[in-house]
């Protein structure tokens, strides 16, 4: 009962609710001994993992990703489907608090016994977010949710990073069509398999439909992300739940398509090769940053450098120095 | 200007004065002893002649417009302002006996305060209001309550002002039928409802249904009141709940006017003319401590009302005439040493009363512990007479008409109100406005400005921040017994049920689901119809949830402000140094819930909290509002908190908290801390802490040493 008491591998897989918790706090965490409890339960799980289907989904801060989430996520529980939604927080670079209110946004779906939602802070003590997110990921399939959705801080760097550990990356976007590609980078449209006109209600119905053309025409200029899929556009109105059918098709299309075109397991097992680096990056800097002989330097040092008295580059040197030898 | 006022050589000079003042102030310039209001507004110590010159002063009477001196010519000096006292609890008997009461006591008027569950649009039996019913205001689910709460009360001669928002078709209906069959029509009642729904979704949150279709039920009360029940105001447009969720003068001036601005435009983009409905529009401003802002607030509001009107060519002087209620405020009065509060009311009333209010409620000594006792409300009702009947504030009218200082604050609100105003038709006014979760967010920052500066000591609260007393003398405090009172309603709903004609009540619900799908009809019409069948509150809203659904106002955050407003981070690194030495140890920082349970809408503590707890350092969940105990654990669970924070304000904590603490005990998760704040009477202390709560924070509590002991209660459970 006790907080610390390990969460056991039985219960996960039988889905209880409170194993799952536990053990997703525990690959979250910056203790060290905890950190290795995940990665041992992480391990016996793994063969219990990688069935679900992997949704990341993105777009500007109000494009309706929370929304959407709450929509299709009902729409795939009334399906027969269990949804688990991972929730990225950014936390406050001053502070390292955060708040976190995914579930004001989703609250039918946060209430349903088939759904799990998580949200997490971004910081920790040391980034990882990328390790966190996929192990987390893993976890929830081990626990029997089919589909996984990985909603995303906003447009930008972490889009990659997320691109790196789910099958399908689904773009949401506004209907003023004009504005919008300008707003979204290059980078970040061509990682799309999914396109979405979200907000295609009311009022803004006939504009949703011209972006969705407009949309066809960029896309089509772009490189595509899969060799066998081409990015489809659809619309929705994720407030009215309207549209969730047409998009649920596509994503079991495009499943279908990378299944029998081997893409799937390709883009998986590369997939795979990158977590092991995260891990390897992650593990670098944590021995780095808390190495015992390096703790005086490393103070000394940024202070240095913050004061305008040491150029980051000679200090950044220095440490690397000091850390080889102090390895070896 | 007038002859008397050329000055003979002799005469002092604004110049004299500065050297003068600056002598007393050892050497200082004037500008040191400047005034920075919350709404950094810049407050002079002297003003003359000259400040009004700059201003191009020119002087206006009560009684024409823009009526920035009172919407009357004669104004208290021919009749006294109306005392209504908002008032309901417990079952419709026992708020019929408390108004009774208060109308032989003195009470001009009655305003009748809701239960959350009828707010909410749910009937007494429903599973999701199990803490709710009779709390918070009378529970009222058909006509049958409707008619025992107005039983001997005249309606033709009672004026009615009833705070509804959600469920206001219902409601509405209710009356209008209790009145019908006490033998009064329609055209010959006279109050007010408040149906004022864009403040819901930003301050109040006893809404139900999506904006749009909101804004749709609106339009269609207009267009019933103006059309059938003259002496009817169809809106209270207001602002009181705005400054008492944090905003400033500015900001309720602002949003208030803007809203009043949407309902304007509701009613003419339904083809009618302003001067058909504009006249029944009435306001209702908060009055809080800041004595001469309050009075220039509601000048300055009559003033650009006034002008916003314009834009609609109105032939009626009514139209653009801003008639307003006024309540003292409930936020600035508090639970320590609670009889000080009775000297705040008096101050804010004086407040309202020379700003010129049409009506004034009260509020009583034990605002921060629970609804008022019999001998509390009798006080804040004397409150009133006594300025009415010792004090001669009525005789004159505007007293502070003219005065340099107070034209001048005046002018100074109606510039600043009007960038804000202007902002919000940029944005595309206020319904646009809302939905973006702007103006919350700017209402909560101010919030947590203000909170922050409280905390610090910076803004004094006497009895809180700085004269504190050790041991006041405990005052008596109004319980509710909210299961018998549910016991009793769902009796009375069997019964109704049982004796109407089900099938006739389902045609009428079929009618109102029809209309508010097709968009077509009066839904007030409908209502009145169902009700007249015996259709309850609960099956009326449901009727229109079927089409709509069940809204929930997007949930915003801010942060850094907390932090960033103590104007000394000493106390605030501190916490964080505790709470990074918390995270090294345990793996994570310690991770916060902080939830609402049952229909309780206020959300200004749970929001503060929120931020301040996250600005110092914590992981913070917020839950969305409403949820049921089972809800609050199951996110709690999942996200693995360390403690789940409850904050309640409505008096559902014995209940609600008691459940919330036995389905941690069935789900095996005791090991999460049960914190919680809000108003919580002390003599319920005992009864939380026996259930396990670890911590439990009054009205008050500076939040830093909250955070303190929160984390101190998850350390020894970790
Ligand atoms: C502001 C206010 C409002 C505002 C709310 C705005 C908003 N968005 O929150 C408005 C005007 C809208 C409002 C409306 C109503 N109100 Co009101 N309201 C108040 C008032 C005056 C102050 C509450 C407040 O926000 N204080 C400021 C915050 C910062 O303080 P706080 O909440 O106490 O939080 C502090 C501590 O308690 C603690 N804390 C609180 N929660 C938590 C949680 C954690 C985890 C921690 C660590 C600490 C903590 O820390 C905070 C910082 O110090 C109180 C009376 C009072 N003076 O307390 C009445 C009061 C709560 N309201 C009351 C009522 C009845 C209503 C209505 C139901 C009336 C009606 N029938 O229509 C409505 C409906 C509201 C709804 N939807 O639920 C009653 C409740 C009666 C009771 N408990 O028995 C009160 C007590 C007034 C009274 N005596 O009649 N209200
Ligand atoms: N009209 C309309 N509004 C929508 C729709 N989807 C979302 N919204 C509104 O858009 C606003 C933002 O929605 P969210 O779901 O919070 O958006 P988000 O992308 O998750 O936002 P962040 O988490 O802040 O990045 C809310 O007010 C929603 O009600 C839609 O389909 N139609
Ligand atoms: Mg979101």
């Amino acid at each position: 009962m006790a907080q610390n008491k390990l969460p056991a591998k039985a219960d996960i897989i039988q889905g209880n609710r409170r194993a799952i918790a536990k053990a997703i706090t525990l690959l979250e965490s910056t203790r060290p001994e905890s950190f290795k409890h995940g990665q041992v339960l992480l391990e016996s799980l793994l063969p219990h993992a990688g069935k679900a289907l992997r949704i990341g989904i993105t777009g500007v801060p109000g494009v309706g990703k929370s929304t959407f989430i709450e929509a299709i996520g009902l729409f795939l529980i009334e399906q027969g489907h269990r949804v688990a939604v991972l929730a990225v927080d950014p936390s406050s670079q001053l502070t390292g608090g955060s708040i976190m209110g995914d579930k004001t946004r989703m609250n039918e779906l946060a209430q349903h016994p088939d759904a799990f939602i998580r949200p997490s802070p971004s910081s920790g003590i040391l980034g990882g977010v990328a390790r966190k997110t996929r192990e987390t990921m893993l976890i929830c399939e081990a626990a029997g949710y089919d589909v996984v959705i990985v909603e995303t801080v906003g447009v930008g760097q972490s889009e990659t990073m997320v691109d790196s550990m789910v099958d399908l990356f689904l773009l949401l976007m506004l209907p003023n069509a004009g504005d919008e590609l300008q707003g979204i980078k290059k980078g970040v449209l061509e990682l799309a398999d999914l396109v979405v006109v979200n907000k295609s209600d009311g009022k803004q119905e006939s504009q949703a439909k011209n972006a969705q053309s407009e949309y066809s025409k960029a896309l089509h200029l772009l490189p595509s992300s899969k060799n066998s899929w081409t990015p489809q556009i659809l619309r929705c109105s994720a407030l009215e739940k309207r549209g969730m059918d047409k998009i649920w098709e596509a994503a079991k299309s495009f499943r279908e398509t990378l299944l029998i075109s081997g893409e799937w397991e390709k883009q998986r097992r590369k997939q795979t090769g990158k977590w092991m680096w995260s891990l390897v990056e992650e593990g670098l800097l944590i021995n780095f940053r808390n190495h015992p002989n390096l703790q005086q330097q490393i103070s000394e040092l940024e202070k240095a450098v913050e004061t305008g008295n040491l150029l980051p580059t000679t200090a950044a040197i220095k440490l690397l120095k000091s850390w080889q030898t102090q390895s070896k | 200007m007038s002859k008397s006022k050329t000055k003979t050589p002799s005469s002092p000079t604004l110049k004299d004065w500065e050297k003068q003042a600056s002598r007393e102030l050892k050497g200082k310039a004037t500008s040191s002893i400047h005034w920075k209001t919350t709404e950094e507004i810049e407050i002079k110590p002297l003003y003359t002649a000259e400040d009004l010159e700059k201003l191009g002063y020119t002087e206006t009477l009560s009684g024409f417009s823009p009526f920035t001196r009172g919407p009357r010519a004669t104004m208290y000096a021919g009749r006294p302002w109306t005392i209504r006292q908002y008032a309901g609890f417990s079952t419709a008997e026992e708020s019929n006996s408390f108004y009774r009461k208060n109308l032989a006591a003195g009470q001009k008027g009655l305003s009748v305060a809701f239960d959350l569950a009828t707010h909410r649009g749910y009937d007494s039996d429903h599973k999701r209001v199990v803490g709710d019913v009779g709390k918070a205001g009378v529970a009222i689910d058909s006509v049958e309550d409707m008619k025992i709460l107005f039983d001997q009360i005249p309606l033709d001669q009672m004026s009615v002002s009833m705070t509804m928002n959600g469920a206001v078709l219902p409601i509405l209906a209710a009356y209008v039928v209790a009145a019908e069959e006490q033998g009064v029509k329609q055209e010959q009642l006279s109050g007010t409802i408040q149906n004022d729904i864009l403040k819901e979704f930003m301050v109040r949150n006893t809404y139900i249904y999506p904006p749009a279709a909101s804004m749709r039920i609106v339009g269609d009360i207009i267009e019933h009141t103006s059309a059938h029940m003259p002496r009817y105001n169809s809106v209270s447009i207001s602002g009181y709940h705005i400054q008492e969720a944090g905003a400033t003068a500015v900001q309720e001036l602002a949003f208030t006017l803007g809203n009043g601005l949407e309902y304007v435009r509701t009613a003419i983009n339904r083809g009618m003319t302003i001067d058909s409905f504009a006249p029944r529009l009435s306001f209702f401003f908060g009055v809080g401590m800041n004595f001469y802002m309050e009075i220039a607030k509601l000048r300055a509001a009559r003033f650009l009302w006034a002008n916003l009107i314009k834009q609609f060519n109105p032939k009626k002087e009514q139209s653009a005439m801003l008639r307003t209620h006024c309540q003292t405020s409930g936020w600035s009065l508090t639970e320590q040493d609670p009889f000080n509060n009775i000297v705040r009311t008096t101050i804010e009333a004086l407040a309202a009363t020379l700003g010129g209010t049409q009506s004034l409620h009260t509020n009583a000594f034990d605002e921060a512990l629970g609804l008022p006792t019999e001998t509390s409300a009798r006080v804040a009702l004397n409150t009133q007479l006594i300025l009415q009947e010792e004090a001669g504030i009525p005789h004159v009218v505007d007293p502070f008409g003219g005065s340099y200082f107070m034209e001048s604050l005046t002018s100074s609100l109606i510039e600043e109100a009007t960038k804000l105003l202007d902002e919000i038709e940029k944005i595309g006014g206020m319904t646009k406005a809302v939905e973006s979760g702007i103006p919350k967010q700017r209402i909560e920052a101010s919030a947590a400005r203000r909170q922050a500066l409280i905390d610090h000591g910076e803004e004094v609260i006497v009895g809180v921040n700085k004269y504190q007393v050790e041991n006041a003398e405990p005052v008596e405090v109004r319980e509710i017994d909210n299961s018998a009172v549910r016991k009793a309603q769902i009796q009375r709903l069997k019964k109704i049920k049982k004796n109407r004609d089900s099938n006739k009540v389902d045609t009428a619900l079929n009618a109102i689901s029809n209309a508010a799908e097709n968009g077509e009809g009066n839904l007030l019409d409908l209502s009145i119809e169902a009700i007249r069948l015996r259709a309850t509150v609960g099956e009326i809203s449901a009727a229109m949830e079927k089409i709509w659904g069940r809204y929930n106002a997007p949930i915003h955050s801010i942060s850094g402000v907390y932090a960033k407003s103590f104007p000394d981070q000493k106390e605030i690194k501190q916490v964080r140094d505790e709470i990074n030495d918390f995270a090294k140890k345990a793996g994570r920082r310690p991770r916060i819930m902080v939830a609402k349970m049952g229909q309780d809408g206020h959300d200004r503590g749970a929001k503060v909290i929120a931020t301040a707890f996250a600005d110092l350092g914590f992981d913070v969940d917020i839950a969305p509002l409403f949820q049921t105990p089972e809800e609050v654990v199951k996110q709690a669970i999942e996200n693995d908190v360390h403690v789940i924070g409850i904050s309640s304000q409505a008096a559902g904590h014995k209940t609600l908290i008691k459940l919330l603490m036995e389905i941690l005990k069935k789900e095996n998760s005791e090991d999460i801390v049960v914190v919680a704040g809000g108003v919580i009477p002390p003599q319920d202390y005992d009864f939380l802490k026996d259930l396990g709560v670890a911590c439990i924070f009054g009205p008050g509590t500076p939040i830093p040493g909250a955070a303190r002991e929160v984390l101190a209660a998850i350390a020894n459970k970790v």
